[in-house]
């Protein structure tokens, strides 16, 4: 079943000319908020997924359930790992645009 | 362009250790870290208190107290100005395409920047909601945000005047246990500072809580320089790091520095003298008759505070005069134990099912967020009754450390020191007793050596109170010429200064072996493992020594230094193979052969060690007595008779161990690892390895094969009937003892015991039974008791 799903959305991606690896691989890099289960809201860098959407995030800090930001301090964690069933929301911030690194040769 | 790119993930954990206690840093951040150690100890700089986590946990600021120094650069800035907090972000909610995508990856893959990002990293990654991982998970289950100590007064649930004594009574109990909690390996941030009152104790107006709280910042001080100098635990021993509460001489006086805070030892304990006298003095005027009433109570556990605070300053100091006065202090700290004990009732308990050690003046979440992202370990604070009796126990465990100042010589020091280890004493006492024997520590000693042997030859080298301890030893085991003031060999400078060169050499490995002895039992054995390599070198000079001594006195070969050198080594090695029965690293099937070494090697040459140190010294008082003709002759005294008589004992153990495990081995009673994955040379060469250095040279795994052969063919029946032999032996060489302690009743009874389990295995008891003997360790920790089920 999963495949045949998996299938038409595929089909509708092309016709986008992007499947959905195109456009994780797009966000890679960039500032991901993700709201947990448990309300506390993660803020970091997406580094890497899987079909489970289980995330990593680099450089990541902590902030409590509805505080505001900026009057709460953060805890800064570093790199963590969100399992999937854990997560309520993703936001990405598009304020930096996603830049691309390469190693000189 | 490779500056910018993010290759972070800079998962180094480095620590800077400084007289403020330990910190982690990350490379790179050096240059900031050590403002938060000197923080504690000097007048702060305008923006010190920025470390001051205690006032500064609600304060508003760009960077947590504690850790700005340890992630500085951790941020995966995008760009190089560096991404604050103040960085705008704007957010869109992705959640739905996210997982829509999501759903075009295989299982198992990972997409992931294959440049920057592996699998490897993310195998360090902490997993969230993960409760073993996630320490933020506890920060809200639902609880309410932990107060301060200003918000906990303001909102009148925190009482700092007018505290009922019974109040009193519970706070104090509740830090004990947390200060329990702390020594048996807990963080501060998790355990003792929990408690608000220690987070602004100038604040209280109460003054026996306050004299109280303060007094516990210097303990804790104290205690932390105590066992900081002896340098004997390990990670899961004790956690040194402060968390930026500034103990010591400047207790938290709110949210500045303020120098009239400072209190100094004699301040402290003249405010606890104080408040002692006034809480007797108003014990009597009350009308209970009640000899333990809530007044009593209270003035016991000040009084306790202030002798025991007195007692860990004077071992920690280390003051040769103030010898009676520290066993004073203790015997008090124990009268005052029992009064504590007794009245633990009369204080406010912990409500049921709470975290908190008392129902006012803990928080235990207050410093979670204090902690690094890896540290989740939720601290349960030891009950209060086990803590009151562990704090019992330690003093007296303190009292008996205070014996080894009567210690003479560096033989029966060794000896109370292993002692001691055996009965596996608590942090604090094992460093209290490095503190008590060498000053300033074993662990000093043994590094000025080693700075001392770097100095160029011709400087003098500092000379240090343990080679004289190292001299007597040599002096009166052996008692070697060289070392006699009379002898003619003296008078050869360049024997003498061989002779010298020898002893310095000695310290550093004498004085490692003292500090080995402090650390918890199950590091004991790589440490003495590796202080093996040491003791090769050492044998190497004392042979050399022993040379040049008897060269210029044109005598035999005496190998005085040698035999020492030789006794002290083979101990450790013994001590290194029974570590492992001790912790259980051994299988079953290896028996054999670690009991085969003690019974054919070790013990056997630990004897002759003794012997020949024995006529060695026979020898000297032989010489002696022939100079001085009037003096009557000695009565031959033997003064490793009892050393010697044991290590038979032993060495009868291990062979009875040897030859049943043999003969278990024939009827296939033990099981034995599958053929294709064992190799016994392998596992022989890797039990032994740390032998391998030294002489006597190790005993090669061929050679173990080639003189065991004959027993592959032998009858059970005469193994069974061998090893009851040497049970035997051992039983009656025990009983010849005519003041047993402990250790000799174990013994004796593992032999006993032993002894008629061979009997009838030999009998042909159970004898078609594979089911393998089991192996009971629980009367002697290296002896066990083979039980046949």
């Amino acid at each position: 079943m999963s495949t045949s799903t998996s299938h038409t959305e595929q089909t509708i991606d092309v016709k986008d000319v992007d499947d959905g690896k195109t456009k994780l691989r797009k966000w890679l890099n960039t500032n991901f908020r993700i709201e947990m289960t448990d309300g506390r809201v993660l803020i970091g860098v997406f580094l890497c997924t899987d079909r489970d959407a289980n995330v990593i995030l680099g450089a990541c800090s902590e902030y409590l359930k509805g505080s505001e930001m900026d009057s709460e301090e953060p805890r800064v964690l570093g790199l963590v790992m969100v399992p999937g069933r854990h997560i309520v929301s993703i936001q990405i911030d598009d304020t930096t645009p996603p830049q691309k690194y390469y190693y000189d040769e | 362009r490779i500056d910018k790119a993010p290759v972070v993930i800079l998962h180094f954990d480095c620590m800077d250790l400084g007289t403020g206690g330990i910190s982690f840093s990350k490379p790179g951040s050096s240059g900031q870290s050590p403002s938060v150690v000197d923080n504690q100890s000097e007048p702060p700089q305008i923006n010190a208190d920025v470390y001051d986590p205690v006032t500064e946990v609600e304060v508003t600021s760009t960077k947590s107290p504690i850790f700005n120094n340890i992630y500085p650069q951790n941020q995966w800035t995008m760009d190089s100005s560096g991404a604050t907090t103040e960085v705008i972000y704007n957010w869109v909610d992705i959640t739905q395409d996210f997982f829509k995508h999501i759903q075009d990856l295989k299982i198992g893959e990972l997409l992931h920047d294959g440049h920057l990002f592996g699998l490897f990293e993310a195998m360090s990654a902490i997993e969230m909601m993960d409760p073993k991982m996630d320490a933020g998970m506890l920060c809200n289950r639902g609880n309410p945000k932990p107060l301060n100590f200003q918000q906990a007064v303001d909102a009148g649930k925190l009482k700092i005047d007018d505290l009922e004594p019974a109040e009193l009574i519970g706070i104090i109990d509740a830090t004990m246990a947390c200060i329990v909690s702390w020594l048996e390996g807990h963080s501060l941030a998790q355990t003792v500072f929990t408690n608000l009152y220690l987070h602004q104790p100038h604040s209280i107006i109460n003054k026996t809580l306050k004299a109280y709280c303060i007094a516990v910042y210097k303990l804790l001080d104290c205690i932390r320089d105590c066992i900081n100098k002896a340098q004997v635990f390990e990670e899961e021993d004790f956690q040194p790091m402060g968390y930026g509460y500034r103990l010591g001489s400047n207790p938290q006086g709110g949210e500045t520095y303020d120098a009239s805070h400072k209190v100094s030892e004699q301040k402290c304990i003249a405010m606890l003298r104080e408040q002692g006298e006034e809480l007797i003095k108003k014990a009597k005027s009350t009308e209970e008759e009640d000899k333990d009433n809530l007044w009593i109570a209270l003035a016991a556990r000040i009084r306790f505070t202030r002798m025991y605070y007195q007692a860990i300053l004077l071992i920690t100091k280390k003051d040769s005069q103030s010898g009676a006065d520290c066993v004073a202090l203790l015997n008090g700290c124990s009268d005052m134990m029992k009064v504590i004990i007794r009245t633990s009732g009369k204080g406010t308990q912990p409500v049921e099912n709470s975290d908190s050690p008392n129902p006012m003046g803990f928080e235990p979440m207050i410093n979670q967020r204090l902690l690094p992202p890896t540290f989740p370990r939720y601290t349960r604070i030891k009950p209060r009754p086990e803590a009151l009796q562990y704090f019992d126990e330690q003093v007296a465990r303190l009292r008996h450390a205070w014996k080894i100042t009567s210690c003479a010589s560096f033989h029966t020091a060794l000896d109370f020191f292993m002692e001691f280890s055996r009965q596996r004493a608590c942090i604090l006492s094992r460093s209290a007793l490095q503190l008590l024997y060498l000053s300033p520590s074993p662990a000093t000693t043994a590094s000025m050596a080693q700075s001392a042997m770097n100095t160029p030859p011709g400087q003098p080298r500092p000379q240090h109170a343990f080679v004289e301890i190292l001299r007597e030893s040599v002096k009166n085991f052996v008692n070697p010429p060289a070392l006699t003031p009379k002898s003619p060999m003296i008078s050869t400078p360049q024997a003498r200064e061989f002779v010298e060169n020898f002893l310095a050499r000695c310290v550093r490995p004498f004085a490692v072996l003292l500090q080995v002895c402090g650390h918890n039992r199950a590091r004991q054995r790589d440490k003495l493992a590796l202080l093996l390599d040491e003791f090769a070198a050492l044998q190497e000079e004392a042979e050399s020594v022993d040379a040049v001594v008897s060269g210029a006195a044109g005598t035999g070969p005496r190998a005085c230094f040698g035999t020492w050198v030789l006794y002290h080594v083979l101990r450790i090695m013994i001590a290194y193979l029974l570590s492992g029965l001790e912790l259980e690293l051994y299988s079953v099937h290896e028996y054999h052969y670690i009991f085969w070494y003690l019974y054919e090697f070790l013990y056997g040459w630990l004897v002759s060690a003794l012997g020949r140190a024995e006529s060695l010294a026979n020898d000297a008082t032989r010489r002696d007595s022939r100079d001085s003709r009037k003096r009557k002759p000695k009565k031959r005294v033997r003064p490793y008779a009892r050393e010697g008589l044991l290590c038979q004992v032993m060495q009868n153990l291990c062979g009875g161990y040897y030859k049943a495990l043999v003969a278990f081995k024939l009827q296939g009673k033990i099981r034995q690892p599958g053929a294709e994955f064992d190799s016994e040379a392998v596992r022989y060469k890797h039990r032994f390895a740390p032998l391998a250095v030294l002489t006597p040279p190790q005993v090669h795994y061929h050679e173990f094969c080639e003189m065991t052969q004959p027993l592959q063919y032998e009858n059970p029946v005469i193994l069974y009937l061998g090893g009851c032999k040497h049970f035997q032996q051992a039983r009656s060489l025990l009983e010849t003892v005519t003041t047993p302690d402990q250790e000799i009743q174990d013994l004796l009874k593992v032999a006993k015991t032993n002894f008629i389990v061979l009997k009838l295995l030999a009998g042909g008891h159970k004898r078609d039974s594979t089911t393998p003997p089991e192996f009971d360790f629980s009367v002697h920790r290296h002896f066990p008791i083979i039980k046949l089920v």
